[in-house]
């Protein structure tokens, strides 16, 4: 790779021109309602409980919301953006909307199989690149005839030029992700949804995968894109989710939404957590009739009480987070946002 | 979903009568109907292939033999328990040609081992697919077999080779022919069984701890070693011992190679329809849990 430094996509050419506008009318080609997903986690003390029980016991299951509710409509020409701290469900939407995880309860209905391109998801790493690029296209149901039509394509739009024919394992993870991304665009899909893995590539990459999804965007299609560089989604896209504790705070348009973000985020790395809660606050506040109006329908039945209705017996391990953000007399202890990292935002 | 609050029909027309346009909106993340799923299955055809091939050839890339292993492997695992059971133990019981019993045994019996102690890692070890792309997981899993049976394609010359070159020497037969036959049969009952264990392993990760043990279990009770009916006077056990479709897929091997008769029916129809009944029973079971897959376990 000739390239001198790994960037982030916003370096790498995206100026602020070149944000996508949504046509003004289209079909809706993704549906979610009512998106809740959970985990039964154990829990480890950290200290040893108190008692006779205490050194049998540590461990507690409990039951961790990824998703508390979440309803979007998306329509097609439409970039939504995803943005949010670490841990505030984006990737967890993101695999729901693309059907790799069945949501606890909800349901997603969409125009056409969406395809998801993560980070995580390392192919074989025994292949070659090559070999990988048949692999993935003949998983999406290409045939073998299209899998070789689309060859040349693929490994034009990775870059990768003679690593091609390496071992997977030899890549670095910014070439791994390109190859990944160019898979992905082979079988044309028309939902394309992105987790984060463009933010490893370099400036050719950057410029070739940006064209790649004007052309998805201009053919109807939808992208998703999850990044925690609220700058990418405002640089890119048309509209903004951002989500906070598997929720939606604010879903609107992409520089609206990805500024307010940016300042919240902000005032907490500056350890402002008090004033970044109370824009938390506003932020939710402002987001309530949008989220009420996301509803396709009134929630019949009490989270809790659904949980019971299901036979699940562990403990919800943060029944509602939000309670202490609209508490305007509560002042936030230190540490009170949980997986915060110092470089998560800063513009 | 049971608990859905509001069907799909009744999320369209909400949209609808929001002045939405709605075309053809299908669910995801749910399980497909039966026939959409074996039909997405038959469209992965060539997926299958192409990944069962290359883990073949590269499961022994990082050994120095390379692809020689797809040989040796079998071929030492005979040669060790000939060594203790033939020529240390000398468990012959009065048998023309123990050594070729028992190669038939140790190696036919492979095969069935690996679906019984490696089937419930298979969707973990694919997490990585299942987490990239959508596609019918047993996919997985019917590829996972194929490996196997590929690399049955090297260990069955070396049997033959194997019982014709170790004394007593078999010399080969008409009914040799008829091996491809028993092949067949054996590949769909590994296949009827690697998707009940699939499943159950990613419900009870547990499983494949336990899996391995069953295995061996199972292999002192399908005469893989030494002829266990003759070992038993226990009526229960004999009849359980003839109930193991593992039993007579020996029988079946043996009989053609060694005894150069063709096998009475009995034993063709028991394996046939365990093979055929595990595999649709055990392909029905896989896809009830088709939508739990993607998930956090």
């Amino acid at each position: 790779m000739a390239a001198t430094s790994e960037s982030t996509i916003v370096d790498g050419g995206a100026g602020a021109d070149e944000r996508w506008t949504a046509p003004a009318e289209s079909p809706v080609t993704v549906v979610a309602h009512d998106l809740r997903m959970r985990y039964q986690v154990l829990r480890t003390d950290r200290e040893r409980r108190k008692g006779w029980a205490g050194k049998v016991a540590r461990k507690q299951k409990v039951s961790v919301s990824a998703l508390r509710g979440v309803s979007l409509t998306v329509r097609s020409g439409e970039f939504v953006g995803v943005i949010g701290r670490n841990g505030s469900g984006k990737s967890t939407l993101l695999r729901t909307l693309a059907g790799l995880e069945t949501p606890s309860s909800g349901s997603v209905l969409t125009s056409a199989r969406p395809v998801l391109l993560g980070v995580s998801a390392a192919l074989i790493p025994d292949l070659t690149g090559a070999q990988n690029v048949k692999l993935g296209a003949l998983a999406m149901g290409l045939t073998p005839n299209r899998a070789d039509e689309v060859f040349e394509s693929v490994v034009e739009l990775s870059a990768l030029g003679d690593s091609i024919d390496l071992p997977m394992k030899t890549y670095s993870s910014g070439m791994a992700a390109r190859l990944k991304f160019a898979i992905s665009l082979a079988s044309d899909p028309s939902i394309l949804m992105i987790d984060e893995a463009l933010s490893t590539g370099d400036a050719t990459f950057a410029e070739r995968s940006t064209r790649a999804m004007d052309s998805l965007l201009e053919n109807a299609g939808t992208v998703f894109l999850v990044n925690h560089a609220a700058q990418t989604i405002e640089n890119m896209c048309s509209r903004a989710v951002w989500m906070e504790r598997g929720q939606v705070v604010l879903d609107g348009d992409a520089v609206d939404v990805a500024r307010k973000y940016r300042w919240f985020a902000h005032n907490l790395a500056q350890g402002n957590e008090e004033k970044a809660a109370v824009l938390l606050r506003d932020a939710m506040e402002e987001g309530e009739p949008q989220r009420g109006a996301a509803q396709l329908a009134k929630p019949a039945v009490l989270d809790v009480e659904r949980s019971v209705d299901r036979g699940e017996q562990a403990p919800e391990f943060e029944p509602d987070p939000f309670t202490r953000v609209y508490d305007r007399e509560f002042s936030p202890p230190k540490k009170s946002f949980p997986g915060m990292s110092s470089s998560d935002e800063e513009a | 979903m049971a608990n859905d609050l509001m069907t799909n029909r009744q999320i369209v027309e909400a949209l609808e009568a929001r002045g939405e346009t709605v075309g053809a909106l299908s669910p995801v993340g749910v399980r497909p109907p039966l026939g959409e799923y074996i039909r997405r299955l038959w469209e992965r055809r060539h997926f299958i292939w192409m990944d069962a091939g290359h883990r073949v050839t590269n499961q022994n890339n990082r050994n120095r033999l390379g692809n020689v292993w797809l040989v040796l492997k079998p071929f030492l695992d005979a040669f060790m328990y000939w060594v203790i059971f033939a020529l240390i133990l000398g468990i012959d019981r009065g048998m023309e040609n123990y050594t070729a019993y028992l190669i038939i045994g140790i190696l036919m019996f492979r095969s069935t081992m690996s679906s019984i102690s490696s089937g419930p890692g298979i969707l973990s070890s694919g997490r990585a697919m299942i987490r990239a792309f959508s596609f019918p997981r047993a996919s997985l899993v019917v590829s996972a077999e194929m490996r196997s049976m590929f690399q049955m394609f090297y260990s069955i010359p070396v049997m033959l080779v194997a019982i014709i070159v170790l004394p007593n020497h078999e010399t080969p037969e008409w009914t040799w022919l008829i091996l491809p036959a028993v092949f067949v049969l054996h590949q769909i009952l590994n296949l009827g069984i690697a998707f009940f264990m699939a499943r159950i392993g990613h419900i009870v990760p547990d499983a494949s701890q336990v899996m391995s043990f069953s295995a061996r279990f199972l292999m002192y009770g399908s005469g893989v070693i030494f002829p266990v009916d003759r070992f038993l006077d226990n009526q229960v056990v004999s009849v359980l011992i003839q109930l193991n479709p593992i039993y007579h897929m020996l029988a079946l091997y043996r009989g053609l190679l060694m005894d150069g008769v063709v096998p009475p029916l009995g034993h063709w129809l028991y394996l046939a329809g365990w093979g055929i009944g595990l595999t649709v029973l055990g392909f029905v079971f896989f896809w009830r849990g088709e939508a739990t897959y993607g998930g956090d376990e």
